[in-house]
């Protein structure tokens, strides 16, 4: 059957509002009696707090109270209970909270702030993961190992900053070396870097007087943020109710729960007044999450004709001071670094690592991106060794049909073409001659692959209510987070398809309400349109049997003798009976009043299928649902004189089944190339000699402006049937990032000559490998 | 208190503000309920607070409230006229240049400016105007396929 709106640009359902600005984010929100919060921040990356002296900032103007976490008994978490939602005793980061104002205005709060006076005792800090996870480093958390955790996840080691180990034991991996007739290894490094959503996180919470906590927040796991503040406060989750409006952007950052347990725990303290954060921009690169952080070393080994032997790599991930949100960061960095290659013997050793920075959290790509920085770029090393193209040896390894990856499982046809692929970006970059150097720049080109499959718990699911009005539109509501990924309209077209009714009688509701939003896990791991998508097809297939069960009633006939056509409900071979959707929404009601049928009121739900965590000693089983494949090829040109980069054409080929909206699914692509570049050229945190971070504002800290893009993107997107999706669909969202950088120092190594392991890559790097190269020669 | 007067979307306005680094932003959000005007970085870089001062854009996080004393200011809710979005705003809702949208009323006003300033500016125009704006979502390309729809748009309407 063609279809109408799957797969078509149709206009997206938040557009509108958004372009008008009446499109309601949580800084907007405004609550009777409502606090203004400001957080006193440590300024110091570890310290013993000796004492916390709040006496003027009480008695400053318009302030209500003044919070410290003196006293608190509360550790919270998801799978790893270690963070207190404010400093009780010690603090971990530079930017941790230590005391907070709570008052009529912000500026109040602001101005009684300067008042608050803490004395520290310092101790020795340590923000290199390497370095912390050594037996002699520092001791971040003393308690580490004996907190409360989901034992069969997360695995720390007492004594020590690791608080957590994944181990992936594949095979025999010294024998696959043993075989092997070529190697290739380095050393890499991915960065600490900012997410970097223009909207700054917020949240809003309030203890009412009759027991129950509302909380209004930036986040994209409402319920999860829902059960980790029932937990925190010991109340029954129904006495907690999360609202989420409009989302500016997400990539990870307000996937976990952040600053929302601190706003609860000064909320606490005024009961009945609602309390209201919203971090500044320096604020979200000192007191929300960091993202990536990994220093790894891999080695690949190969046979002379290019098939890969083995694998080994160690991966550290500088997670920051607290490691609820890094360990499952660390666990599919740890399997999912190989890329989208078999690999016979495969052994990672990966570790979440306590360091005194801002936690880490999930970021675009999951660690997939730390882990294939390294698969891909010893990849262009090991082919050359060869001397075959790259293309060669990728195709060789490619996972496929029947080939097993790292955890054990069998890749099947329907998880994607990596073939098509690869020969899409091969085409679209690499078939014209690439330009020879001339006096002014060198040229080079690279390319990788990549596969990403979603991190997730094992029960993730989705679940769709639907209802019908007597003008017969629909209203659909779900638990997803529109954060600017589109997730909305995909489920409007969804609904729209199955319902066979236009895109206008389709009501989609946006805000998030635990209290009357169908139950979702979360909106993370570019899972929505493939997991909600199922949710949506049986909640529309179930409201269609329920008008045909009204209309069968009024005909006198049973539900299968009736037929619906989208505008209503026919009797088969009878064209003359015939009722409109809108008369049967809500049972049928006769002139006199007389009403048969019932109100069509459905739901549909979709889990994923047979997924559980990694074994803890071998690291393998079905710890993935789905994967998406990818490849992605750049054509760069460096200025001699002054090293700088240039993207002249970065091409990328997708295999996400189907793509529900050709508009939408490539403003992913094209955005997350782009941020992929940043990463790769410009972003970096910085840290001061004290332990504060250096560049801790838009400005110092440089994201790509327009001028920064490459000079032109292909995006080609290969469908593969993969029957589990909803019209073959699976996720494709972050995947656009995953070999950004790869692809690019692929492509500068064959501009210069120069391998590069670390990110990013600024002018001054070239400029310097360049003229060091002159002097080794 | 100081007193501020200021016409905003083409309303007059007799304010009282509170002492201290009042900014128009926090005037137009939190004072005048006009939060379509967002802010994203509160020093300047990001351009998402960007609205039209007396006539140029600026960026309304870096201008205190008592430099504004006497303006005339339009914001992204005195664009659209008589309930009919504004071209500029229409197309952006057609090229896809929205995606969580934080950044697009700032850049709905850059680009309203441009356009009304000069209805045929060159790439290099563009680019100098779009680079005072942080975008983390589109990557760009739609922004830029927003400005030519927009620019054919307003011609045609003269
Ligand atoms: S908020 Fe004003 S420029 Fe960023
Ligand atoms: S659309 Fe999200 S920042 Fe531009």
């Amino acid at each position: 059957m063609t279809l109408k709106y799957v797969g078509k640009p149709v206009e997206r359902v938040d557009a509108r509002q958004k372009v008008t600005g009446s499109a309601i984010f949580v800084a907007d929100i405004k609550l009777p009696r409502m606090l203004h919060a400001k957080v006193l921040r440590a300024g110091v990356p570890h310290a013993r707090i000796l004492s916390i002296d709040t006496a003027a900032a009480e008695k400053s103007p318009g302030v209500v109270k003044v919070v410290t976490g003196k006293g608190c008994k509360t550790l919270f978490g998801t799978c790893l209970w270690d963070q207190p939602p404010m400093a009780v005793d010690k603090v971990r980061h530079a930017g941790e909270a230590v005391a907070a104002v709570l008052a009529r205005t912000p500026l109040q709060a602001q101005e009684a702030l300067k008042l608050i006076k803490v004395e520290f005792e310092p101790l020795p800090f340590v923000l290199d993961p390497i370095e912390a996870a050594r037996p002699d480093a520092v001791l971040i958390h003393e308690r580490n190992g004996e907190y409360r955790r989901a034992e069969y996840s997360v695995l720390p080691k007492k004594g020590t900053n690791i608080f957590h180990h994944y181990k992936l034991r594949k095979g025999d991996v010294a024998a696959g070396f043993q075989e092997a007739e070529v190697t290739a290894e380095g050393e890499f490094e991915f960065p600490l870097s900012s997410h970097a959503a223009i909207e700054p996180h917020g949240a809003i919470v309030r203890f009412n007087l009759d027991g129950t906590i509302e909380a209004w927040a930036s986040n994209q796991g409402p319920f999860v943020l829902r059960d980790v503040l029932a937990d925190m406060f010991g109340v029954p989750t129904s006495r907690i109710r999360v609202r989420i409006p409009y989302l500016g952007g997400g990539f990870g950052t307000k996937s976990d729960v952040c600053i929302e347990p601190l706003v609860a725990y000064l909320a606490s303290f005024v009961p009945g007044q609602a309390v209201r954060l919203i971090l500044t921009r320096k604020e979200v690169f000192t007191g929300s999450f960091l993202g990536r952080g990994m220093k790894g070393r891999m080695k690949i080994g190969a046979k002379k004709d290019g098939t890969f032997t083995a694998l080994e790599a160690t991966l550290y991930f500088s997670d920051g001071a607290y490691g609820d949100t890094g360990w499952p960061i660390d666990t599919v960095a740890g399997h999912n670094c190989t890329g989208p290659f078999e690999f016979p013997h495969c052994r990672t050793d990966s570790y979440g690592v306590y360091t005194n920075h801002p936690p880490v959290g999930a970021y675009r790509g999951y660690g997939h991106p730390e882990g294939q920085l390294m698969v891909s770029r010893l990849i262009d090393m090991l082919a050359r060794k060869l001397e075959i193209t790259p293309f060669e040896l990728m195709k060789k390894n490619f996972l496929r049909e029947g080939r097993k990856n790292s955890l054990g499982q069998t890749i099947t046809a329907a998880h994607g073409n990596l073939d098509q692929c690869l020969e899409a970006v091969r085409e679209a970059v690499f078939s014209a001659p690439i330009p020879a150097p001339d006096d002014e720049y060198y040229y080079g080109r690279g390319v990788a692959a990549m596969m990403k499959s979603p991190k997730m718990a094992a029960h993730s699911s989705s679940v769709c209510h639907l209802t019908v009005s007597a003008d017969g539109c629909f209203f659909l509501n779900l638990g997803g987070v529109e954060m600017g990924q589109g997730c909305k309209t995909v489920f409007a077209q969804m609904a729209a398809e199955v319902l066979r009714i236009p895109m206008e009688k389709v009501r989609i509701g946006i805000e998030i309400d635990t209290d009357h939003s169908p139950w979702d896990w979360m909106t993370v791991a570019s899972m929505q349109t493939y997991r909600a998508g199922r949710a949506i097809v049986q909640a529309c297939e179930r409201a269609i049997e329920g008008l045909k069960a009204n209309a069968a009633e009024v005909f006198g006939c049973e539900p299968d003798e009736v037929e619906y056509d989208g505008e209503g409900c026919r009797r088969k071979n009878d064209p003359e009976k015939k009722l409109s959707t809108g008369s049967l929404a809500r049972g049928y009601i006769y002139p006199n009043g007389l009403t048969v049928g019932v109100p069509v009121d459905t739901s549909g739900s979709y889990r994923i299928q047979g997924v559980t965590d990694p074994d803890p000693e071998s690291g393998t089983g079905n710890a993935a649902g789905s994967w998406t494949f990818g490849c992605q090829a750049a054509e760069v040109r460096i200025e001699k004189k002054t090293g700088k980069i240039e993207v002249l054409h970065f091409a990328s080929a997708f295999d996400p089944g189907k793509v529900v909206n050709p508009q939408t699914c490539r403003g992913q692509v094209i955005g997350g190339v782009v941020q992929g570049m940043g990463a790769t050229l410009m972003e970096k945190i910085e840290f001061r000699p004290d332990g504060n971070i250096k560049n801790a504002n838009f400005g110092p800290y440089r994201i790509p402006t327009v001028e920064d893009i490459p000079r032109k993107q292909t995006v080609t997107f290969i469908e593969t049937p993969n029957p589990e999706g909803p019209w073959n669909a699976k996720p494709v969202a972050e995947h656009p990032i995953v070999v950004v950088a790869p692809t690019i120092l692929n492509a500068i190594r064959d501009a210069v000559g120069v391998e590069f392991y670390r990110l990013p890559v600024r002018p001054d790097d070239i400029l310097n490998a360049l003229a060091g190269e002159k002097k080794n020669a | 208190m100081p007193e501020l007067k200021i016409t905003v979307n083409g309303v007059a306005h007799r304010l009282e503000i509170e002492e201290g680094r009042v900014t128009l932003a926090d005037v137009l959000r939190d004072r005048l309920d006009l939060t379509g005007t967002k802010v994203g970085c509160g020093v300047g870089r990001c351009g998402a607070c960007t609205v039209i001062l007396n006539g140029e854009p600026a960026t309304s996080c870096t201008v205190l409230a008592g430099k504004a004393d006497g303006a005339e200011v339009l914001t992204v809710e005195g664009v659209a006229e008589q309930g009919r979005l504004h071209p500029v705003q229409e197309a952006f809702v057609e090229s896809g240049a929205v995606q969580c949208g934080f950044c697009t009323p700032g850049l709905v006003m850059r680009i309203h400016h441009l356009l009304s300033a000069n209805p045929d500016p060159g790439e290099k125009e563009v680019t100098a105007a779009l680079a005072k704006h942080l975008c983390r979502c589109t990557g760009y390309e739609a922004i830029l396929e927003a400005v030519k729809i927009a620019r054919e748009k307003m011609k045609k309407s003269g």
